[in-house]
């Protein structure tokens, strides 16, 4: 067990917060597991033994992923978004510096489903600008669980995968414990300045966390030393968790999360956003005992509502102005049970949700009326679903994973006037009804030593989004086209599978997967050239369709090599690729990029060097008039420390991101803004 | 005991009201009347209404006639109307429809576009003709016609054939974000006296928002029905100021190219 303690060491410094104490507990555990696969440990913390044995026992696959999650999440500078662009299956498709929307292996945000604690959450933006990572600061993260197409989709189905973003959470303690910490930080690049406070209160029957950040960005500067204009934000989140202990193995937990944003530049788009407000709550009932048949069960209430104020207000040379105000609320339940079963474990969940979602535009001229129109002609999607995952063990090196899910999901609109501005294309039938199976088995098997593969194969699906269905004259800057849904597509199913390959040792951790997913009735704008398009500027109007088929296929890799405890070196590659039905290039694609990272401790002091490349996109979509991307290698410097004093753990970070001060764009960026020129950061924390 | 009977008094209140708005919610006409006057050689009282106050463009008139004797309504009789403007040196007339015979829900209807508004040019009057029963009478009745706060009327000489054409939009009176109805009326002006219907032109319809130079998809040209009465649709994508652009063309030529109607919604 020495190799553990040494890990212990390593991590020690970043034991600011609960949910480190976690995912130290949970790396222990997991090496543990990887070096002496089966050895039973005890820990004397009950519910954190729990926690352990479940990670243990469902997560054999997702070690690598922890082991990335655990490496980034150390440079308490990083945001949210941060970190999870550096998983090598995620992408951000960027379009300000605030909210950047994460998408899985080039499938774009309609075929991935991002939860937050397994709750739905749509944004309330036509433009994508308000993902639901957004929501989640650092400091109320607790994990970020990815989960691609093929390979779990007890949460939901989908084409490309789902990313969950557990939130931090209270803790229980015999003997009550307070807990806080507070960081302030700088960059350069943006003046941005931001403070976040915790503190954690773990009695004996209940506890309570509470969270807030604030965050203030200007405009960057790119790396030719241009200010970019409309690229600022401010921001405050909160969020508070508590926790009930109902009995020996059961407790209750309420989540309440709040983000208020205002005032946030999207540079790549038309218009800015005045104010964003999201207001999230959840009741959870949890059950939790190892020894009993059914060794998890869980029963959430949730409830969401979002808004989002889009305006050009500040624009220079705009014509006519326009708001385009939008609105989102969700509500749903989902139970899930996880029980012992022949050889293994069964899960099975069931979860419903509704959602409302209406936006409009209205634009002003002198003398007229206000020329107002839905651009989500007001709907509601209900949905709902069973899936069942059954994980058993074949023999000692052989395990398999069958998963099957099926969704219902039922559109309608909800007003006259949105059917009335349907009409207008004929569209008199609003009642819309997809039917989603989803089935796929996953087999890994220990090859030679230490080498593992898994091979998985499945079908999965997902109902076109009320957008593609009902979105009316949504204009799409990245191509430059009106968009209009269409409320007669087909949904989109896919079939996919993917191979891995991992190779884990106590200093080598490795791992390579290769993908391939054809996804049939695939949804992409078409060019409709006898209809005008309604924004000034716009080159036409495409109607959303669907294609016979796309082809999607990749791979990623990723290696985390620690030849002391003192050394750790991770790198990260990925390549996707993406065909339409004539073999044409699909649009946003991530070209070839690696990531690669070198840090080395020094007593409480560590030292990291970071390089980041990303090779030419020319493989661009003609119809979407994509541009290509110019190669680029990027270069960050950062560095930690950790000092002691008497109860409080002080720490510093700091570093200069985008040494050279190169002028960059990434191909998922829209518009041709160039991202953040070089970056001093400064992060100063205080824990106890 | 106190409240009780409070309570009761109260009861017997609200029963009594309700009893009362029952009587009294016999429908009123939706109409505005316009002016009466009496036709003495048919014996017949006439009464005159609109939807609302007489405008520039199409009005459909609604006639309701009673016997002088019995003061009953007359469900049958011969009614045609005829707008006249006096402009003290010259007098001319306006397109006009006349139905029928038979009285619907005790109304007679018929039509006017009046072309231009009451004031210090000239006055209007509307000569009722009424056959009742073997009599026959005329009056002549003052009305006062204001300038349309929508545009509901247009005029242009044929490129074609030089002749003048009146076009009226009735429909959309309302417009609305989506399919609407869209009725033309077109008229030819033969002389000073006389409008009769046209249906010799084809016509193209082209909305157009102009503050921001698009269109809307998916629109249907009117074509001819009855009595110069042209139906389409006409679709909507957005509340705002709207253009309904007509082309007008008699055969091969083009007859006029140059006529909207604004909707300001």
């Amino acid at each position: 067990m020495k190799s553990n303690n040494q890990l212990k060491d390593y991590l020690l410094y970043s034991h600011n917060s609960a949910f480190m104490k976690i995912i130290r507990l949970l790396l222990i555990l997991l090496s543990c597991s990887v070096m002496t696969a089966g050895q039973v440990v005890t820990q004397d913390d009950s519910i954190r033994t729990v926690v352990l044995q479940e990670v243990a026992v469902s997560a054999k696959q997702k070690n690598q992923q922890q082991n990335l999650y655990n490496f980034f999440s150390t440079n308490k500078a990083a945001t949210t978004e941060d970190i999870l662009g550096r998983f090598p299956e995620l992408s951000l498709v960027r379009r300000g510096s605030y909210g950047m929307e994460p998408t899985i292996r080039s499938f774009n945000s309609s075929q991935v489903n991002l939860l937050i604690d397994g709750m739905r959450i749509h944004g309330a933006c036509t433009d994508k600008m308000d993902p639901a990572s957004i929501y989640i600061e650092p400091i109320n993260l607790n994990s970020i669980e990815v989960n691609t197409g093929g390979r779990d989709f007890l949460n939901g189905s989908s084409i490309g995968g789902n990313i969950n973003m557990k939130l931090a959470e209270a803790n229980c303690h015999e003997q009550p414990v307070l807990n806080g910490a507070v960081n302030s930080g700088f960059h350069s690049a943006a003046n941005t300045f931001y403070q976040s406070l915790s503190v954690d209160y773990a009695g004996s029957r209940w506890g309570l966390r509470a969270s807030g950040t604030y965050r203030k960005s200007g405009d960057y500067r790119d790396g030719s030393g241009k200010t970019v204009s409309f690229s600022q934000y401010e921001k405050v989140n909160y969020s508070i968790n508590g926790k009930l202990v109902l009995s020996d193995r059961s407790y209750l937990k309420i989540d309440l999360l709040a983000d208020d944003g205002w005032n946030m530049g999207y540079a790549a788009l038309p218009m800015d956003v005045g104010y964003a407000n999201a207001r999230i709550g959840a009741v959870s009932v949890i059950k939790e005992d190892p020894s009993a048949r059914w060794e998890k069960l869980e029963a959430k209430l949730y409830a969401n509502k979002i808004k989002h104020f889009m305006d050009d207000t500040d624009r220079p040379n705009v014509t006519i102005h326009m708001d385009m105000p939008g609105e989102s609320i969700t509500t749903g339940f989902y139970a899930e049970g996880t029980k012992k079963a022949r050889r293994g474990k069964l899960s099975l969940r069931a979860d419903a949700s509704a959602t409302t979602l209406k936006a409009s535009m209205t634009m002003h001229q002198p003398g007229q009326s206000p020329m107002y129109m839905l651009t989500w002609p007001d709907n509601r999607q209900v949905q709902s679903g069973v899936a069942a995952q059954y994980a058993m063990r074949i023999d000692s090196i052989t395990q398999l994973i069958l998963n099957a899910r099926t969704d219902i999901s039922a559109y309608s609109l909800t007003s006259q006037m949105g059917k009335d501005q349907l009409a207008v294309f004929n569209y008199t039938d609003d009642n819309n009804h997809f039917y989603i199976p989803s089935i796929s088995m996953q087999v890994s098997r220990r090859l030679i030593g230490k080498l593992k593969a898994a091979l998985s194969v499945g079908i999965n699906g997902r109902s076109p989004s009320a957008s593609e269905l009902f979105g009316f004259y949504l204009f799409n800057q990245f191509d430059g086209y009106d968009y209009i849904g269409k409320p007669t597509l087909e949904q989109e199913t896919g079939m996919l599978t993917d191979l891995t390959l991992s190779y884990q040792q106590q200093k080598w951790k490795a791992q390579a997967t290769a993908y391939v997913s054809r996804v049939k009735n695939y949804i992409i704008g078409r060019l409709t050239p006898d209809f005008s398009a309604m924004t000034i500027g716009a080159k036409g109007v495409k109607q959303y369709a669907n294609i016979d088929h796309a082809v999607l296929a990749g791979a990623e890799a990723s290696l985390v090599y620690e030849p002391s405890t003192k050394t750790q070196f991770v790198t990260t590659v990925k390549y996707a690729f993406g065909n339409d039905d004539l073999g044409k290039p699909l649009p946003m694609i991530t070209p070839l990029r690696n990531i690669s990272t070198l840090r080395q401790f020094f007593g409480n002091l560590w030292l990291q060097g970071e390089a980041e490349f990303a090779a030419t996109q020319n493989r661009v979509s003609k119809v979407a008039d994509e541009k290509a991307t110019g190669s680029f290698a990027l270069y960050h410097f950062r560095a930690g420390y950790k000092q002691k004093v008497k109860n409080l753990d002080c720490q510093l970070n700091a570093g200069i991101e985008n040494i050279f001060d190169v002028h960059y764009r990434e191909h998922l960026d829209w518009g041709n803004i160039a991202r953040p020129g070089r970056n001093l950061y400064l992060q100063l924390g205080f824990a106890f | 005991m106190k409240k009780y009977f409070s309570f009761l008094l109260f009861l017997f209140i609200g029963v009594t009201s309700c009893t009362k708005s029952n009587i009294e919610s016999e429908q009123p006409l939706p109409y505005q009347k316009i002016v009466e006057g009496y036709v003495t050689g048919a014996a017949v009282k006439v009464e005159l209404f609109a939807k609302q106050g007489l405008t520039t463009g199409y009005n459909t008139i609604y006639i309701a006639l009673f016997d002088s004797v019995s003061k009953q309504p007359i469900e049958n009789a011969m009614v045609t109307i005829f707008p006249v403007m006096d402009m003290v040196t010259k007098k001319h007339s306006a397109p006009v429809e006349n139905q029928g015979t038979t009285a619907k829900n005790k109304l007679f209807t018929s039509a006017i576009v009046f072309t231009m508004p009451s004031g210090s040019m000239g006055t209007w009057t509307v000569d009722v003709n009424v056959q009742y029963e073997g009599k026959q009478g005329k009056t002549s009745l003052p009305v006062t016609v204001l300038e349309s706060a929508k545009s509901r009327l247009k005029s242009f000489v044929s490129k074609a054939d030089n002749s003048k054409f009146f076009v009226a939009l009735i429909q959309p009176d309302d417009p609305k974000v989506g399919v609407n109805d869209l009725e033309l009326a077109v008229y030819k002006s033969k002389s000073m006296m006389d409008f009769p219907a046209d249906s010799s032109l084809a016509i193209s319809l082209t909305p157009e928002m102009p503050t921001m130079g698009h269109g809307s998809p998916n629109n249907i040209d009117p074509i001819h029905t009855t009595k110069g009465h042209y139906k389409g649709k006409v679709n909507f994508t957005m509340t705002g100021l709207w253009y309904l652009n007509l082309d007008f063309n008699a055969g091969t030529a083009v007859a006029d190219s140059s006529t909207y109607f604004e909707l300001n919604f």
